[in-house]
């Protein structure tokens, strides 16, 4: 998505896409969905935001509504009854938009995988951009792959496999 | 001619407009940082309003179903721009207001509360069951701390004789702060101030973990954006208000400086110290013994007033 006016000199483009990126990396608003997890990287995801970590640092606020975030941090595997949350959840957010897969039934659906009520990982249902492995992920991992993410977007890769 | 590029000038550069938006941003910093000291983190870093506020102006911005369209866009356009033109009749940094008129502390707290009743509307615009409930709980709050805001303004303009914010302002200037013989109206323009801009004690209508971001839930992007900068426009508009009438008046930028951010120190502080009230909690503190310490802080000036003079 681009509201710049296509008239301006490059220079000028070219500055504001700068500007644009900046506020992107250093103001990531995130919200956390639960798909069928079973509640230990939510926890770690917990202590991540708690004072011990403060992620207020790097910019990131957990946001209760799904319009104003820009980073959607899924855990577990998605059940065939969360898929279609998960898919609304996705579409309620606003361009542009992030989304970032904790721990390993998130990111393959880990030991859940092939069970008849399970649809898989994240990735089969919603676009992924950053993959967290670990089970769970320490805090300090979570971190390091959002800030892995958001590094990927000042170099224009859109996708960071991990 | 240059008349008028002197009156744009003053709404757009000094002292509305951008100073105005920069001032709210970095009154916004200091007050997260402050936040975060508070509660043993580090905080965020120096330009992390500024990048909030350009990262949401540069996202779509989602227009949900079952919004009347004109309403839910030109919203927080009139949320900004009454907190921005109640900027202009305060003694900003220290100088005369922009424009001062007979009766203008009226408009004053008119414009502040244009910000919450646009809040109001436009949660109650949306079909959304969290913005309906936290418009309602806006609305409701509105009705609260509006009278006993007011009342506590009202205390100076009685002592000085007139309605106008300049000339209270010169009335107070060089003499004893009023927050110390006026200490109850003082305190209680402090509180109300907090409620009008949902600082935590009575932050029930944007309730993050009841319903979910209150009345603005459905907005994104743009108008999101322009709600957060009225809110920190009118942090810096309501400070500036209670400093140039309680503490001793703004003779100079140095002055306002301290005395904004001292006032702003207190109410970082009070947002720590304090959990969320429940809705009936707050509207009946309000009535109960905001309404009455103001009404009573009034009863003392008028009586001493007739007294003295």
């Amino acid at each position: 998505m681009s509201n710049i006016p296509a008239g301006l000199p490059k220079p000028w483009t070219n500055m504001l896409n700068g500007l644009k990126t900046w506020a992107r990396v250093n103001s990531p608003w995130a919200i956390h969905f639960n798909s069928g997890s079973c509640n230990g990287c939510d926890i770690e995801i917990l202590a991540t935001l708690t004072p011990r970590f403060d992620v207020e640092r790097f910019g990131i606020k957990l946001q209760g509504s799904p319009r104003h975030a820009d980073v959607l941090i899924c855990t577990g595997p998605v059940t065939t009854q969360a898929r279609d949350r998960l898919k609304r959840v996705y579409d309620q957010m606003p361009e542009p938009k992030f989304v970032i897969a904790v721990g390993s039934c998130a990111t393959s659906g880990g030991v859940f995988q092939g069970c008849y009520n399970v649809a898989g990982g994240i990735d089969q249902v919603i676009p992924v951009n950053a993959y967290i492995p670990g089970c769970p992920p320490r805090p300090e991992a979570i971190i390091d792959g959002v800030v892995k993410l958001l590094g990927s977007l000042q170099e224009k890769k859109p996708e960071v496999k991990k | 001619m240059s008349m008028e590029i002197e009156i744009l000038l003053k709404m757009l550069v000094f002292p509305g407009g951008l100073t105005l938006i920069a001032l709210g941003l970095l009154y916004e910093y200091i007050d997260r940082k402050l936040m975060a000291r508070f509660q043993n983190r580090i905080g965020p870093r120096f330009l992390q309003p500024l990048a909030d506020a350009v990262k949401l102006l540069a996202k779509e911005e989602v227009v949900p179903q079952g919004v009347i369209p004109i309403f839910f866009v030109s919203l927080p356009i009139l949320a900004l721009a009454g907190a921005l033109t109640a900027g202009l009749y305060v003694p900003m940094a220290g100088f005369a207001p922009a424009f001062s008129l007979p009766g203008d502390l009226i408009i004053v707290i008119f414009l502040l509360g244009l910000l919450t009743l646009s809040i109001g509307l436009a949660g109650a615009n949306t079909a959304d069951r969290f913005s309906i409930l936290g418009a309602t709980r806006t609305l409701t709050q509105l009705f609260s701390y509006e009278a006993p805001f007011l009342l506590a303004l009202l205390c100076p303009a009685i002592l000085a004789d007139t309605w106008q914010i300049d000339m209270v302002h010169q009335s107070v200037l060089g003499r004893v702060w009023l927050a110390l013989p006026l200490f109850i109206g003082f305190f209680v323009a402090v509180i109300g101030l907090m409620g009008k801009l949902e600082l935590a004690p009575f932050d029930a209508p944007e309730a993050e973990s009841e319903i979910v971001a209150g009345a603005l839930t459905e907005y994104s992007g743009r108008g999101l954006a322009l709600f957060r900068l009225g809110k920190n426009v009118e942090l810096v508009v309501g400070l500036t208000l209670i400093a140039a009438f309680y503490l001793g008046g703004l003779a100079n930028p140095l002055e306002f400086l301290l005395k904004t951010l001292g006032l702003l120190v207190v109410v970082a502080a009070l947002q720590a110290l304090f959990a969320r009230l429940r809705i009936d909690q707050t509207v009946g503190m309000w009535w109960r013994i905001g309404a009455l310490l103001a009404l009573a802080q009034l009863l003392i000036v008028v009586i001493l007033k007739g007294v003295i003079l």
